[in-house]
Protein backbone atom coordinates (compact mmCIF):
# COMPACT_ATOMS: atom_id res chain seq x y z
CA UNK A 1 0.00 0.00 0.00
CA UNK A 2 1.33 3.68 -1.08
CA UNK A 3 1.79 5.87 1.88
CA UNK A 4 1.97 9.76 1.83
CA UNK A 5 4.77 11.43 4.01
CA UNK A 6 3.43 14.83 4.81
CA UNK A 7 6.07 17.48 6.26
CA UNK A 8 4.74 20.25 8.32
CA UNK A 9 8.09 23.81 6.94
CA UNK A 10 9.05 25.46 9.11
CA UNK A 11 9.77 29.13 7.96
CA UNK A 12 9.97 32.72 9.25
CA UNK A 13 8.28 35.34 7.01
CA UNK A 14 8.43 32.62 4.31
CA UNK A 15 12.12 32.30 4.46
CA UNK A 16 12.56 28.27 5.03
CA UNK A 17 14.60 26.92 8.10
CA UNK A 18 17.53 24.70 6.96
CA UNK A 19 15.90 21.93 9.07
CA UNK A 20 12.97 22.04 6.66
CA UNK A 21 15.44 20.45 3.73
CA UNK A 22 16.26 17.67 6.10
CA UNK A 23 12.85 16.79 6.80
CA UNK A 24 11.97 16.54 2.97
CA UNK A 25 15.14 14.70 2.03
CA UNK A 26 14.40 12.06 4.90
CA UNK A 27 10.47 12.88 3.37
CA UNK A 28 11.60 11.73 0.20
CA UNK A 29 12.95 8.55 1.04
CA UNK A 30 10.34 6.96 3.03
CA UNK A 31 7.72 8.30 -0.27
CA UNK A 32 9.83 6.35 -2.44
CA UNK A 33 10.02 3.18 0.01
CA UNK A 34 6.27 2.95 -0.08
CA UNK A 35 5.54 4.45 -3.13
CA UNK A 36 3.93 7.58 -1.81
CA UNK A 37 3.67 10.99 -2.24
CA UNK A 38 5.62 14.08 -0.32
CA UNK A 39 3.50 16.98 0.67
CA UNK A 40 4.45 19.71 2.62
CA UNK A 41 2.17 22.12 4.32
CA UNK A 42 3.89 26.20 5.17
CA UNK A 43 1.54 27.66 8.24
CA UNK A 44 1.59 31.47 9.13
CA UNK A 45 2.62 34.98 7.71
CA UNK A 46 4.84 34.20 4.40
CA UNK A 47 3.61 31.02 3.87
CA UNK A 48 3.20 31.49 0.31
CA UNK A 49 6.80 32.41 -0.70
CA UNK A 50 8.25 29.26 0.99
CA UNK A 51 6.95 27.16 -2.36
CA UNK A 52 9.04 27.11 -4.86
CA UNK A 53 11.68 26.53 -1.97
CA UNK A 54 9.56 23.67 -0.78
CA UNK A 55 9.27 22.23 -4.21
CA UNK A 56 12.66 22.45 -5.19
CA UNK A 57 13.37 19.99 -2.29
CA UNK A 58 11.04 17.57 -3.50
CA UNK A 59 7.33 18.71 -2.39
CA UNK A 60 4.62 17.23 -4.64
CA UNK A 61 2.41 19.10 -2.86
CA UNK A 62 2.77 22.00 -1.01
CA UNK A 63 0.15 23.09 1.17
CA UNK A 64 -0.73 26.92 1.90
CA UNK A 65 -2.52 28.09 5.44
CA UNK A 66 -1.99 31.79 5.74
CA UNK A 67 -4.45 35.04 6.34
CA UNK A 68 -5.22 37.04 9.39
CA UNK A 69 -6.29 34.39 11.97
CA UNK A 70 -2.60 33.13 11.19
CA UNK A 71 -1.02 35.82 11.08
CA UNK A 72 0.52 35.15 14.47
CA UNK A 73 1.19 31.91 16.21
CA UNK A 74 -1.46 30.54 18.24
CA UNK A 75 -1.05 26.55 19.08
CA UNK A 76 -4.61 26.13 18.86
CA UNK A 77 -5.12 27.22 14.85
CA UNK A 78 -1.84 25.49 13.96
CA UNK A 79 -3.00 22.40 15.23
CA UNK A 80 -6.59 23.08 13.60
CA UNK A 81 -5.08 23.40 10.46
CA UNK A 82 -2.45 20.44 10.87
CA UNK A 83 -4.75 17.94 12.07
CA UNK A 84 -7.69 19.49 9.35
CA UNK A 85 -4.85 18.58 6.72
CA UNK A 86 -4.01 15.04 8.42
CA UNK A 87 -7.52 14.21 8.49
CA UNK A 88 -8.39 15.18 4.56
CA UNK A 89 -4.74 13.56 3.00
CA UNK A 90 -4.37 10.60 5.73
CA UNK A 91 -0.46 10.38 5.84
CA UNK A 92 1.17 7.67 6.62
CA UNK A 93 3.89 9.61 8.86
CA UNK A 94 3.82 13.76 9.96
CA UNK A 95 7.67 14.89 10.24
CA UNK A 96 8.43 18.24 11.99
CA UNK A 97 11.90 19.38 13.38
CA UNK A 98 12.46 19.43 16.61
CA UNK A 99 12.09 23.11 18.01
CA UNK A 100 9.75 25.54 19.94
CA UNK A 101 7.27 24.59 17.15
CA UNK A 102 6.87 21.09 17.56
CA UNK A 103 7.39 20.84 21.19
CA UNK A 104 4.80 23.15 21.83
CA UNK A 105 2.39 21.32 18.79
CA UNK A 106 3.55 17.79 18.75
CA UNK A 107 1.46 16.65 22.16
CA UNK A 108 -1.55 18.00 21.23
CA UNK A 109 -1.64 17.32 17.29
CA UNK A 110 -1.08 13.55 18.34
CA UNK A 111 -3.65 13.39 20.88
CA UNK A 112 -6.04 15.08 18.24
CA UNK A 113 -5.11 13.28 15.12
CA UNK A 114 -4.94 10.04 16.79
CA UNK A 115 -1.14 9.60 15.98
CA UNK A 116 1.77 7.93 17.63
CA UNK A 117 4.56 10.60 18.76
CA UNK A 118 8.31 10.14 18.30
CA UNK A 119 10.18 13.03 19.73
CA UNK A 120 13.69 13.77 19.02
CA UNK A 121 14.61 11.15 16.22
CA UNK A 122 18.30 10.13 15.45
CA UNK A 123 17.04 7.23 13.22
CA UNK A 124 13.55 6.93 10.63
CA UNK A 125 13.44 4.01 7.86
CA UNK A 126 10.77 2.35 6.43
CA UNK A 127 10.73 -1.40 7.22
CA UNK A 128 8.67 -4.05 6.20
CA UNK A 129 5.56 -2.32 5.65
CA UNK A 130 6.13 0.29 8.79
CA UNK A 131 8.61 2.13 9.93
CA UNK A 132 11.79 1.68 12.09
CA UNK A 133 13.35 5.06 14.33
CA UNK A 134 15.98 5.46 17.08
CA UNK A 135 15.44 8.05 19.76
CA UNK A 136 17.45 8.84 22.78
CA UNK A 137 15.62 9.03 26.22
CA UNK A 138 16.78 9.65 29.58
CA UNK A 139 18.86 12.87 28.07
CA UNK A 140 20.77 10.49 25.62
CA UNK A 141 21.71 8.16 28.20
CA UNK A 142 20.24 4.77 26.32
CA UNK A 143 18.92 4.45 22.77
CA UNK A 144 16.00 3.34 21.98
CA UNK A 145 14.98 1.51 18.76
CA UNK A 146 11.33 1.29 18.53
CA UNK A 147 8.94 0.37 15.89
CA UNK A 148 5.35 1.56 14.50
CA UNK A 149 3.32 -0.59 11.76
CA UNK A 150 0.28 1.60 11.98
CA UNK A 151 -2.70 1.85 11.16
CA UNK A 152 -2.50 5.60 12.88
CA UNK A 153 0.09 7.67 11.52
CA UNK A 154 3.19 8.41 13.16
CA UNK A 155 4.26 11.53 14.04
CA UNK A 156 8.39 12.16 14.45
CA UNK A 157 9.97 14.89 15.20
CA UNK A 158 13.50 15.03 14.22
CA UNK A 159 16.54 16.50 15.39
CA UNK A 160 18.35 19.30 13.52
CA UNK A 161 21.80 18.51 11.90
CA UNK A 162 21.88 14.75 12.31
CA UNK A 163 19.73 13.79 9.12
CA UNK A 164 21.49 14.86 5.60
CA UNK A 165 19.64 17.76 3.38
CA UNK A 166 20.25 16.80 -0.22
CA UNK A 167 18.30 18.88 -2.44
CA UNK A 168 16.63 16.37 -5.79
CA UNK A 169 18.31 16.56 -8.88
CA UNK A 170 14.16 17.34 -10.55
CA UNK A 171 12.42 19.04 -8.32
CA UNK A 172 8.80 18.21 -6.96
CA UNK A 173 5.99 18.86 -8.92
CA UNK A 174 5.27 21.76 -5.95
CA UNK A 175 1.48 22.29 -7.11
CA UNK A 176 -0.15 24.63 -4.56
CA UNK A 177 -3.08 24.06 -2.60
CA UNK A 178 -4.60 26.72 0.06
CA UNK A 179 -5.57 25.05 3.37
CA UNK A 180 -8.46 26.63 4.77
CA UNK A 181 -8.49 28.06 7.86
CA UNK A 182 -11.46 27.21 9.66
CA UNK A 183 -12.35 30.36 12.36
CA UNK A 184 -13.55 28.41 15.83
CA UNK A 185 -13.71 31.13 18.59
CA UNK A 186 -12.37 28.67 20.73
CA UNK A 187 -8.89 28.72 18.72
CA UNK A 188 -8.66 32.61 20.43
CA UNK A 189 -8.27 31.31 23.89
CA UNK A 190 -4.30 31.28 23.08
CA UNK A 191 -2.57 34.15 21.09
CA UNK A 192 0.83 35.41 21.01
CA UNK A 193 0.84 38.87 21.89
CA UNK A 194 4.13 39.46 21.21
CA UNK A 195 7.55 38.63 19.81
CA UNK A 196 10.90 40.31 20.97
CA UNK A 197 13.55 39.53 19.37
CA UNK A 198 16.63 38.67 21.98
CA UNK A 199 20.25 36.89 21.36
CA UNK A 200 21.91 39.27 19.06
CA UNK A 201 23.29 37.78 15.88
CA UNK A 202 24.37 34.11 16.68
CA UNK A 203 22.86 31.41 15.18
CA UNK A 204 20.15 29.94 17.02
CA UNK A 205 21.81 27.02 19.77
CA UNK A 206 19.47 24.00 19.06
CA UNK A 207 19.49 24.74 15.03
CA UNK A 208 23.61 25.95 14.88
CA UNK A 209 26.10 24.04 13.00
CA UNK A 210 28.73 24.73 14.83
CA UNK A 211 28.69 25.47 18.94
CA UNK A 212 30.94 27.09 21.30
CA UNK A 213 30.41 26.47 24.96
CA UNK A 214 32.15 27.37 28.27
CA UNK A 215 31.96 26.15 31.59
CA UNK A 216 32.70 27.66 35.70
CA UNK A 217 35.66 27.59 35.37
CA UNK A 218 35.73 31.13 33.13
CA UNK A 219 34.85 32.54 36.56
CA UNK A 220 33.01 35.57 35.58
CA UNK A 221 29.98 36.69 33.21
CA UNK A 222 32.44 39.03 31.83
CA UNK A 223 35.35 36.23 31.37
CA UNK A 224 32.35 34.71 28.78
CA UNK A 225 33.77 37.51 26.35
CA UNK A 226 36.31 35.03 25.39
CA UNK A 227 33.77 32.19 24.20
CA UNK A 228 31.69 34.76 22.73
CA UNK A 229 34.41 36.21 20.72
CA UNK A 230 35.36 32.33 19.61
CA UNK A 231 31.58 31.95 19.02
CA UNK A 232 31.51 35.05 16.43
CA UNK A 233 34.86 33.95 15.16
CA UNK A 234 33.44 31.17 13.52
CA UNK A 235 29.54 32.05 13.19
CA UNK A 236 28.27 29.64 15.74
CA UNK A 237 25.93 30.02 18.46
CA UNK A 238 27.19 30.56 22.68
CA UNK A 239 26.26 27.59 24.77
CA UNK A 240 27.44 27.37 28.74
CA UNK A 241 27.30 24.35 30.96
CA UNK A 242 24.86 24.12 33.97
CA UNK A 243 27.63 25.48 36.21
CA UNK A 244 28.17 27.96 34.64
CA UNK A 245 24.45 29.24 33.80
CA UNK A 246 23.87 28.61 38.03
CA UNK A 247 26.60 30.75 39.03
CA UNK A 248 25.68 33.55 36.90
CA UNK A 249 28.07 34.19 34.03
CA UNK A 250 25.46 32.82 31.36
CA UNK A 251 21.98 33.13 30.74
CA UNK A 252 19.50 30.06 31.11
CA UNK A 253 18.57 30.47 27.33
CA UNK A 254 21.60 29.26 26.16
CA UNK A 255 22.35 26.19 28.67
CA UNK A 256 23.53 23.08 27.49
CA UNK A 257 22.39 19.80 28.67
CA UNK A 258 19.64 17.83 30.28
CA UNK A 259 17.52 20.94 31.94
CA UNK A 260 18.91 23.41 29.07
CA UNK A 261 19.24 22.48 25.16
CA UNK A 262 19.74 19.53 23.56
CA UNK A 263 22.05 20.40 20.71
CA UNK A 264 23.63 18.01 17.79
CA UNK A 265 26.16 20.53 15.69
CA UNK A 266 28.64 19.27 13.50
CA UNK A 267 31.08 20.82 15.27
CA UNK A 268 31.20 21.30 19.27
CA UNK A 269 33.73 23.20 20.95
CA UNK A 270 33.56 22.79 24.70
CA UNK A 271 35.91 25.37 26.30
CA UNK A 272 36.51 24.36 30.05
CA UNK A 273 33.57 22.12 31.04
CA UNK A 274 34.23 18.94 32.57
CA UNK A 275 31.58 16.90 31.22
CA UNK A 276 29.28 16.17 33.80
CA UNK A 277 26.92 13.40 33.07
CA UNK A 278 24.05 16.44 32.59
CA UNK A 279 26.19 18.50 30.05
CA UNK A 280 27.37 15.58 27.83
CA UNK A 281 22.91 14.44 27.82
CA UNK A 282 22.82 17.83 25.82
CA UNK A 283 25.30 17.54 23.41
CA UNK A 284 26.73 14.09 23.12
CA UNK A 285 25.14 13.77 19.18
CA UNK A 286 27.53 16.23 18.04
CA UNK A 287 29.80 15.43 15.16
CA UNK A 288 32.49 16.24 16.14
CA UNK A 289 33.56 17.19 19.57
CA UNK A 290 36.52 19.46 20.84
CA UNK A 291 37.83 20.05 24.41
CA UNK A 292 39.75 22.61 25.70
CA UNK A 293 40.27 21.55 29.30
CA UNK A 294 43.40 22.04 31.82
CA UNK A 295 42.68 18.18 33.59
CA UNK A 296 43.90 15.52 30.96
CA UNK A 297 41.05 13.49 32.97
CA UNK A 298 38.11 15.35 32.13
CA UNK A 299 35.09 12.83 31.08
CA UNK A 300 34.61 15.43 28.10
CA UNK A 301 37.80 14.24 27.22
CA UNK A 302 36.26 10.66 26.32
CA UNK A 303 33.88 11.82 23.99
CA UNK A 304 36.24 14.52 22.05
CA UNK A 305 37.52 13.86 18.77
CA UNK A 306 39.84 16.59 19.41
CA UNK A 307 41.26 17.88 22.77
CA UNK A 308 44.12 20.63 23.75
CA UNK A 309 45.20 20.31 27.36
CA UNK A 310 45.85 23.82 28.56
CA UNK A 311 43.97 27.06 30.25
CA UNK A 312 41.42 27.96 28.42
CA UNK A 313 42.07 31.76 28.92
CA UNK A 314 45.10 31.11 27.17
CA UNK A 315 44.12 28.79 24.22
CA UNK A 316 40.60 30.83 23.43
CA UNK A 317 41.58 33.66 22.28
CA UNK A 318 44.78 31.91 20.47
CA UNK A 319 41.74 29.70 18.86
CA UNK A 320 39.79 32.62 17.98
CA UNK A 321 43.19 34.03 15.70
CA UNK A 322 43.33 30.98 13.80
CA UNK A 323 40.06 30.98 13.10
CA UNK A 324 40.16 34.41 11.77
CA UNK A 325 43.13 33.68 10.03
CA UNK A 326 42.31 30.19 8.28
CA UNK A 327 38.35 31.72 7.45
CA UNK A 328 39.99 34.89 5.77
CA UNK A 329 41.98 32.54 3.41
CA UNK B 1 -9.00 28.81 41.97
CA UNK B 2 -8.65 25.25 41.55
CA UNK B 3 -4.96 24.24 40.69
CA UNK B 4 -3.94 21.05 39.71
CA UNK B 5 0.03 19.62 39.00
CA UNK B 6 0.86 16.89 37.21
CA UNK B 7 4.42 15.44 38.77
CA UNK B 8 6.62 12.45 37.80
CA UNK B 9 9.02 10.57 39.49
CA UNK B 10 12.56 9.65 36.80
CA UNK B 11 15.84 8.48 37.38
CA UNK B 12 18.32 11.28 38.65
CA UNK B 13 20.68 13.25 36.39
CA UNK B 14 23.60 12.34 37.18
CA UNK B 15 22.25 8.58 37.51
CA UNK B 16 24.20 5.93 35.70
CA UNK B 17 21.91 3.45 33.65
CA UNK B 18 22.62 0.05 32.12
CA UNK B 19 21.21 -1.37 29.28
CA UNK B 20 19.91 -5.05 30.29
CA UNK B 21 22.07 -7.71 28.11
CA UNK B 22 20.37 -8.37 24.77
CA UNK B 23 19.02 -4.96 25.23
CA UNK B 24 15.23 -6.30 26.15
CA UNK B 25 15.11 -3.29 29.20
CA UNK B 26 16.73 -0.95 31.61
CA UNK B 27 18.36 -1.82 34.43
CA UNK B 28 17.62 1.15 37.36
CA UNK B 29 18.60 -1.06 40.11
CA UNK B 30 20.37 1.31 42.97
CA UNK B 31 19.28 3.97 40.42
CA UNK B 32 18.34 7.30 42.83
CA UNK B 33 14.80 8.10 41.82
CA UNK B 34 13.52 11.92 42.42
CA UNK B 35 11.16 14.49 41.46
CA UNK B 36 11.71 15.35 37.58
CA UNK B 37 12.96 18.86 38.06
CA UNK B 38 10.96 20.56 35.34
CA UNK B 39 8.32 19.55 37.67
CA UNK B 40 9.10 21.24 41.06
CA UNK B 41 9.12 24.57 39.30
CA UNK B 42 5.57 23.52 38.43
CA UNK B 43 4.78 22.72 42.16
CA UNK B 44 6.15 25.94 43.08
CA UNK B 45 4.27 28.50 40.50
CA UNK B 46 0.84 26.45 41.98
CA UNK B 47 1.61 27.03 45.55
CA UNK B 48 2.43 30.96 44.69
CA UNK B 49 -0.79 31.32 42.81
CA UNK B 50 -3.14 30.00 45.83
CA UNK B 51 -1.16 31.85 48.41
CA UNK B 52 -1.89 35.04 46.20
CA UNK B 53 -5.76 34.11 46.13
CA UNK B 54 -7.90 33.17 48.95
CA UNK B 55 -9.57 30.35 48.94
CA UNK B 56 -7.34 28.36 46.50
CA UNK B 57 -6.24 24.83 46.33
CA UNK B 58 -3.92 22.03 45.07
CA UNK B 59 -4.10 18.85 43.58
CA UNK B 60 -1.03 17.05 42.96
CA UNK B 61 -1.65 14.20 40.31
CA UNK B 62 0.94 11.34 39.63
CA UNK B 63 0.89 8.52 37.20
CA UNK B 64 3.45 5.27 38.84
CA UNK B 65 4.15 3.17 40.56
CA UNK B 66 4.05 2.74 44.50
CA UNK B 67 7.40 4.38 44.64
CA UNK B 68 5.96 7.79 43.41
CA UNK B 69 4.44 8.07 47.12
CA UNK B 70 7.59 9.78 47.56
CA UNK B 71 7.31 12.80 45.44
CA UNK B 72 3.55 13.26 46.49
CA UNK B 73 4.96 13.41 50.55
CA UNK B 74 6.93 15.92 49.28
CA UNK B 75 3.91 17.59 47.68
CA UNK B 76 1.88 17.45 50.45
CA UNK B 77 4.95 18.73 52.76
CA UNK B 78 4.96 21.84 50.67
CA UNK B 79 1.52 22.13 51.40
CA UNK B 80 -0.42 21.46 48.79
CA UNK B 81 -4.13 20.24 49.89
CA UNK B 82 -4.80 16.94 48.05
CA UNK B 83 -2.50 14.37 46.05
CA UNK B 84 -3.96 11.46 44.08
CA UNK B 85 -1.38 8.63 42.50
CA UNK B 86 -2.58 6.63 39.70
CA UNK B 87 -1.22 3.27 39.78
CA UNK B 88 0.14 2.65 36.17
CA UNK B 89 3.74 1.88 36.82
CA UNK B 90 4.10 1.01 33.31
CA UNK B 91 1.95 4.22 31.52
CA UNK B 92 3.89 5.50 28.49
CA UNK B 93 2.89 9.32 28.28
CA UNK B 94 0.02 9.05 26.23
CA UNK B 95 -1.63 6.49 28.82
CA UNK B 96 -0.50 8.58 31.84
CA UNK B 97 -2.42 11.79 29.61
CA UNK B 98 -5.87 9.64 29.70
CA UNK B 99 -5.00 8.85 33.66
CA UNK B 100 -4.08 12.32 34.34
CA UNK B 101 -7.30 13.69 32.58
CA UNK B 102 -9.54 10.76 34.11
CA UNK B 103 -8.14 12.28 37.46
CA UNK B 104 -8.67 16.38 35.88
CA UNK B 105 -12.18 16.24 33.91
CA UNK B 106 -14.04 15.89 37.02
CA UNK B 107 -11.98 18.26 39.25
CA UNK B 108 -12.64 21.12 37.02
CA UNK B 109 -9.01 23.25 37.27
CA UNK B 110 -9.01 26.63 36.78
CA UNK B 111 -5.31 25.77 35.90
CA UNK B 112 -3.44 22.93 35.25
CA UNK B 113 0.74 23.09 35.70
CA UNK B 114 3.36 20.32 34.37
CA UNK B 115 7.03 20.52 34.08
CA UNK B 116 8.17 21.05 30.41
CA UNK B 117 9.29 17.37 29.91
CA UNK B 118 9.74 14.17 32.26
CA UNK B 119 13.44 14.15 32.20
CA UNK B 120 13.11 10.19 31.61
CA UNK B 121 11.17 9.80 28.48
CA UNK B 122 12.09 13.18 26.91
CA UNK B 123 9.16 13.22 24.70
CA UNK B 124 7.47 16.69 25.43
CA UNK B 125 4.05 14.69 24.53
CA UNK B 126 2.05 14.07 27.99
CA UNK B 127 1.43 18.07 28.53
CA UNK B 128 -0.29 18.78 24.85
CA UNK B 129 -2.01 15.75 25.27
CA UNK B 130 -3.29 16.16 28.69
CA UNK B 131 -4.71 20.02 27.35
CA UNK B 132 -6.36 18.30 24.53
CA UNK B 133 -8.00 15.79 26.68
CA UNK B 134 -9.03 18.35 28.79
CA UNK B 135 -10.04 20.75 26.04
CA UNK B 136 -7.64 23.49 27.64
CA UNK B 137 -5.19 26.19 25.67
CA UNK B 138 -1.91 25.44 26.43
CA UNK B 139 1.62 27.28 26.22
CA UNK B 140 4.66 25.23 26.41
CA UNK B 141 8.00 25.95 28.49
CA UNK B 142 6.65 29.04 29.98
CA UNK B 143 9.64 31.29 31.40
CA UNK B 144 7.49 33.61 33.33
CA UNK B 145 3.51 33.58 34.43
CA UNK B 146 1.27 36.86 35.62
CA UNK B 147 -2.58 36.27 35.82
CA UNK B 148 -4.59 39.32 35.39
CA UNK B 149 -6.17 41.32 37.86
CA UNK B 150 -9.50 39.14 37.13
CA UNK B 151 -8.00 35.67 37.73
CA UNK B 152 -9.26 34.63 33.51
CA UNK B 153 -6.06 36.16 32.06
CA UNK B 154 -2.80 35.31 32.43
CA UNK B 155 0.59 36.62 30.52
CA UNK B 156 2.79 33.96 29.97
CA UNK B 157 6.76 34.61 28.08
CA UNK B 158 8.66 32.08 26.55
CA UNK B 159 11.73 31.62 24.47
CA UNK B 160 11.84 30.28 21.32
CA UNK B 161 14.00 30.63 18.24
CA UNK B 162 15.46 33.86 18.05
CA UNK B 163 13.45 36.01 20.92
CA UNK B 164 11.21 35.42 23.52
CA UNK B 165 7.55 35.74 23.19
CA UNK B 166 4.15 37.27 24.53
CA UNK B 167 1.32 34.85 24.99
CA UNK B 168 -2.07 35.50 26.41
CA UNK B 169 -4.22 32.70 27.41
CA UNK B 170 -7.93 32.19 28.84
CA UNK B 171 -8.19 30.50 31.82
CA UNK B 172 -8.82 27.39 31.95
CA UNK B 173 -5.64 26.33 31.02
CA UNK B 174 -2.55 24.56 30.94
CA UNK B 175 1.10 25.91 31.39
CA UNK B 176 4.04 23.64 31.49
CA UNK B 177 6.90 25.37 33.25
CA UNK B 178 10.67 26.05 31.84
CA UNK B 179 13.54 26.38 34.04
CA UNK B 180 14.04 29.81 36.15
CA UNK B 181 9.77 30.23 36.41
CA UNK B 182 10.38 30.46 40.02
CA UNK B 183 12.81 30.02 42.83
CA UNK B 184 11.14 26.16 43.90
CA UNK B 185 11.19 26.84 47.62
CA UNK B 186 12.13 23.52 50.16
CA UNK B 187 9.44 21.97 52.60
CA UNK B 188 9.87 23.07 56.07
CA UNK B 189 10.00 21.08 59.56
CA UNK B 190 6.22 21.84 59.94
CA UNK B 191 5.56 21.29 56.39
CA UNK B 192 6.88 17.40 57.22
CA UNK B 193 5.06 16.81 59.97
CA UNK B 194 1.69 17.80 58.66
CA UNK B 195 2.18 15.56 55.62
CA UNK B 196 2.72 12.23 57.28
CA UNK B 197 -1.14 13.35 58.55
CA UNK B 198 -2.17 13.70 54.95
CA UNK B 199 -3.23 10.90 53.15
CA UNK B 200 -2.46 9.66 49.43
CA UNK B 201 -5.49 8.90 47.39
CA UNK B 202 -4.46 5.50 45.18
CA UNK B 203 -7.06 5.02 42.09
CA UNK B 204 -6.68 2.26 39.84
CA UNK B 205 -6.76 2.69 35.83
CA UNK B 206 -9.81 0.51 35.74
CA UNK B 207 -11.53 2.78 38.47
CA UNK B 208 -11.26 5.52 36.23
CA UNK B 209 -12.79 4.44 33.63
CA UNK B 210 -9.59 3.32 31.77
CA UNK B 211 -9.08 -0.15 29.91
CA UNK B 212 -5.94 -2.43 29.32
CA UNK B 213 -5.91 -1.64 25.72
CA UNK B 214 -5.64 2.86 26.25
CA UNK B 215 -3.21 1.80 28.77
CA UNK B 216 -0.53 -0.18 25.98
CA UNK B 217 2.31 1.82 24.77
CA UNK B 218 1.54 3.49 21.54
CA UNK B 219 5.43 2.84 19.87
CA UNK B 220 6.69 -0.83 20.24
CA UNK B 221 10.49 -0.73 21.58
CA UNK B 222 12.44 -3.26 20.37
CA UNK B 223 15.33 -2.80 22.00
CA UNK B 224 17.56 -0.66 23.88
CA UNK B 225 21.29 0.44 23.76
CA UNK B 226 23.84 2.60 25.65
CA UNK B 227 25.04 5.33 23.64
CA UNK B 228 27.40 4.05 20.61
CA UNK B 229 31.32 4.42 22.04
CA UNK B 230 33.55 6.68 20.26
CA UNK B 231 36.80 5.65 19.62
CA UNK B 232 39.56 7.66 21.59
CA UNK B 233 40.17 11.45 20.08
CA UNK B 234 43.05 13.12 19.31
CA UNK B 235 44.86 15.13 22.19
CA UNK B 236 46.95 17.92 20.40
CA UNK B 237 50.01 17.81 22.48
CA UNK B 238 52.12 20.95 22.07
CA UNK B 239 52.59 24.43 23.23
CA UNK B 240 48.95 26.97 23.23
CA UNK B 241 50.30 28.50 19.82
CA UNK B 242 50.66 25.43 18.27
CA UNK B 243 48.26 23.87 19.43
CA UNK B 244 45.28 26.18 18.57
CA UNK B 245 46.54 26.00 14.27
CA UNK B 246 47.15 22.39 14.38
CA UNK B 247 43.34 22.56 15.57
CA UNK B 248 42.33 24.35 13.15
CA UNK B 249 44.30 22.60 10.68
CA UNK B 250 42.69 18.88 11.64
CA UNK B 251 38.86 20.84 11.81
CA UNK B 252 39.91 21.67 8.22
CA UNK B 253 42.14 18.93 6.75
CA UNK B 254 40.49 16.01 8.08
CA UNK B 255 37.54 16.67 9.70
CA UNK B 256 36.46 18.60 7.28
CA UNK B 257 33.91 20.64 9.19
CA UNK B 258 35.61 24.65 8.82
Amino acid sequence: MAFDIFVIAEHRDGKLKKSTGELLTVARKLAAAGGGKVLAAAIGAGASKTASDLAAWGAGTVLIAEGPALEHYSSLRWTRVICDAIATRKPAVILMTVSSLSRDLAGRIAARANAVLASDCTALSAEGGGFKLVRPILAGRALVTAAHAGPAPLLATLRPNVFAAEKPAQPGAGSIETLAVADDPKDARVTVKSFVAGGGTRPELAEAAIVVSGGRSLGSADAFKIIYELADSLGAAAGASRAAVDAGYAPHSIQVGQTGKTVSPVLYIACGISGAIQHLAGMRTSKYIVAINTDANAPILKLADYAIIGDEFEVVPLLTEEFKKALKT
Amino acid sequence: MKIAVCVKLVPSTTALIRVVPGGKSLDFTGVEMVLSPYDEFALEEALKVRDKIPGSEILVVSVGGEASTKILEHAYALGVENCVLVKAPDADAPAAARCAAAVLKPYTPSLVICGRQSIEDDQWQFTGMLAELLDLPHVTAVSSFALAADNVMAECKRRIEGGEETIDVALPALISAEKGLNDPRSPTLKGRLNAKKKQIAVKMPAELGIDAGALSPSLKIEAYAPPPPKSPGKVIAKPPKEAAAELVRLLREEAKVI
